[in-house]
């Protein structure tokens, strides 16, 4: 017992040299102290760049001509709406966003009802599931590039086995945006069905044998218990796979570069060429808050939706 | 696992067919593409260019793996990619430990009004701050060096750990903590000493999202760090493509070095990485 005194005000002797006590401090400074760091790094990467970023759209600044930065008001937004580019990859955009989020959804689903299966071994399944959550985008952007090459694609050569005539998939504009479409569905929805399945396996066995006992079929099932179980999970998961498609990028950057022309370019890939390529600051900047417009559009109903449920 | 115990199976693929099927169908949803590009980094280009094309390499060879690493500097490519994301990684830990200790333990305020704000940056767009980022890395001279990414990468998980660690830290006693404190420790001293190494399971987990997410960034590393010697491995992977020529048995070999070191990581850590992913999932 005394000992055991003794070593505690060993160490509270030990532990009362000057920085301590400037650590141990009223609950009020400390968590100040403690939320400093973030709120830095926030404060530089986001905040100040989100507010520079409208700013500059109201500037002609390109880096190429030298000039010095202009205030020209308006004028890049009136230029964004008559320049069909702008127009054409903001439309590919949004579709992709409408073609490749429920499809991803679907697939996600249908990959986490047969994950769900009671498997002996746990480990092979899950395992496909990661690995293209894992693959980066830029990497299954070229491996599905290779897939949809039209002399030497594995696409093309099961075509083939099926006495169907391969196509060049990257010379026609649809047949392109389909190849980036099933892509971005294959890369994304090994995550919405570990999402699902993660929902799923909440769901208590019970209320399907009671199910069973009121004599529902497996589809009734699915529509009257899965389903509305899994909104929560899935609600979560759709909004944050439409923010991110909305910022489509590595894949058709990887498989097509945009083309044939400008087809499958997206509205990243404009901001991208506006600003890295062309030095076009200004336009650039008009372009991105656009985007952010949309996007805040997609997180403001998020913010509501988990309001609303607390 | 308590379905598992009911079945009283051990092999993977014992039971009714329809389980052989689900399982075919999600190994090869899963693998076949890693699989298929692995293949291709076997063959010899003459074996490439064969019609109708082969599915498993007659002659496997590895020169275009000694071929990835000559062509380009694919050393330098994976060194970047590592120490950048390993950064980063260590940065958004630091800062997410401390900000999700604040959030969990004091009673701040304006808790739910922060809790908000963040998960308002989690979904937060980074490709249009490419403009103003562009600008800024630009004036501070950070274009072509690791800064400019790490700076970036950690804001991009930084709300994603901080939201995780929040709920990882609610779930450890208080009394664990106050008897810490009771002992002598700080406040500071029992987070590093009790609530951080109870949480070391959870703090890993957050770990490898946010080194993951970094791995896999382009668009920024794309865009600020266009000098060779500083290419992260997605960019770096470009510079293989000739004018008109594409190497696809060498882009392929290069391809595999990149996936294996996430893919360790992923077999290693699987069931860790999927409760961390699905936490947001379910909870929010």
């Amino acid at each position: 017992m005394t000992t055991q005194t003794i070593a505690t005000s060993d160490r509270i002797e030990k532990a009362q040299p000057g920085w301590v006590k400037l650590l141990d401090m009223s609950d009020r400074a400390l968590a100040v102290l403690l939320l400093t760091p973030a709120a830095v790094l926030l404060t530089l990467i986001i905040v100040y760049p989100v507010l520079r970023l409208g700013y500059t759209s109201f500037f002609s600044l390109s880096l190429t001509s030298g000039l010095p930065a202009e205030f020209v008001g308006f004028e890049n937004y009136q230029l964004m709406f008559t320049d069909p580019v702008f127009w054409e990859t903001t439309w590919n955009t949004v579709l992709i966003t409408l073609i490749t989020v429920p499809g991803a959804l679907i697939v996600g689903m249908a990959l986490a009802l047969l994950a769900n299966l009671p498997f002996g071994v746990q480990w092979p399944v899950r395992l496909s599931l990661l690995i293209p959550w894992a693959l980066p985008l830029s990497f299954a952007g070229l491996i599905f590039a290779w897939f949809f090459h039209s002399e030497y694609g594995v696409v093309n050569d099961v075509l083939a086995r099926f006495g169907i005539e391969g196509v060049i998939w990257f010379n026609s504009p649809n047949l392109a945006f389909a190849a980036i479409c099933l892509t971005i569905i294959w890369k994304t929805s090994s995550f919405m069905a570990l999402i699902i399945l993660a929902g799923l396996q909440t769901i208590p066995r019970s209320l399907y044998e009671a199910a069973d006992v009121d004599g529902a079929g497996r589809i009734r099932q699915f529509f009257e218990i899965t389903l509305p179980l899994l909104k929560p999970a899935i609600v979560v998961a759709l909004i944050f796979r439409t923010i991110t498609a909305l910022q489509t990028f590595d894949i058709p950057y990887m498989m097509t570069g945009g083309g044939p022309g400008t087809s499958t370019s997206t509205l990243a890939m404009y901001i991208h060429q506006n600003t890295v390529s062309f030095l076009d600051l200004g336009y650039g900047s008009a372009l991105a808050v656009v985007m952010f417009a949309l996007s805040m559009c997609v997180t403001a109903v998020y913010l509501r939706i988990i309001r609303t449920k607390e | 696992m308590s379905q598992v115990a009911s079945s009283g199976s051990t092999s993977f693929f014992s039971g009714k067919p329809l389980r052989f099927i689900a399982a075919s169908i999600l190994l090869v949803n899963g693998m076949f593409p890693a699989l298929w590009i692995l293949f291709t980094s076997l063959k010899t280009e003459a074996e490439l260019t064969v019609k109708p094309i082969t599915w498993l390499p007659h002659q496997p060879t590895l020169a275009n793996y000694m071929q990835a690493f000559s062509d380009q500097p694919l050393h330098i490519f994976l060194f970047n990619s590592f120490m950048v994301a390993l950064l980063s990684t260590c940065l958004t830990l630091l800062v997410s430990v401390l900000a999700a200790y604040a959030l969990a333990r004091l009673n701040l305020k304006y808790r739910g009004l922060i809790l908000s704000l963040i998960i308002a940056v989690s979904t937060f767009p980074l490709v249009t701050l490419l403009v103003p980022l562009f600008e800024i890395m630009r004036a501070l001279n950070l274009l072509n060096s690791w800064i400019a990414l790490i700076l970036p990468y950690t804001v991009l998980s930084l709300p994603v750990c901080t939201l995780m660690l929040v709920s990882f830290f609610e779930g450890i006693p208080r009394d664990l903590e106050n008897a810490a404190m009771i002992d002598g420790c700080t406040r500071m001293g029992a987070l590093f000493k009790v609530v951080v190494p109870l949480c070391a399971p959870g703090v890993f987990t957050a770990g490898i999202l946010a080194f993951v997410n970094a791995w896999d960034e382009f668009l920024l590393a794309l865009s600020f760090n266009s000098n060779p010697a500083l290419r992260t491995l997605p960019v770096g992977i470009q510079l293989y493509q000739g004018e008109f020529a594409f190497p696809w048995p060498v882009i392929s070999a290069a391809l595999v070095v990149g996936i294996v070191p996430v893919a360790i990581l992923i077999v290693i850590f699987q069931e860790r990485v999927v409760s961390g992913l699905t936490a947001g999932g379910i909870k929010g």
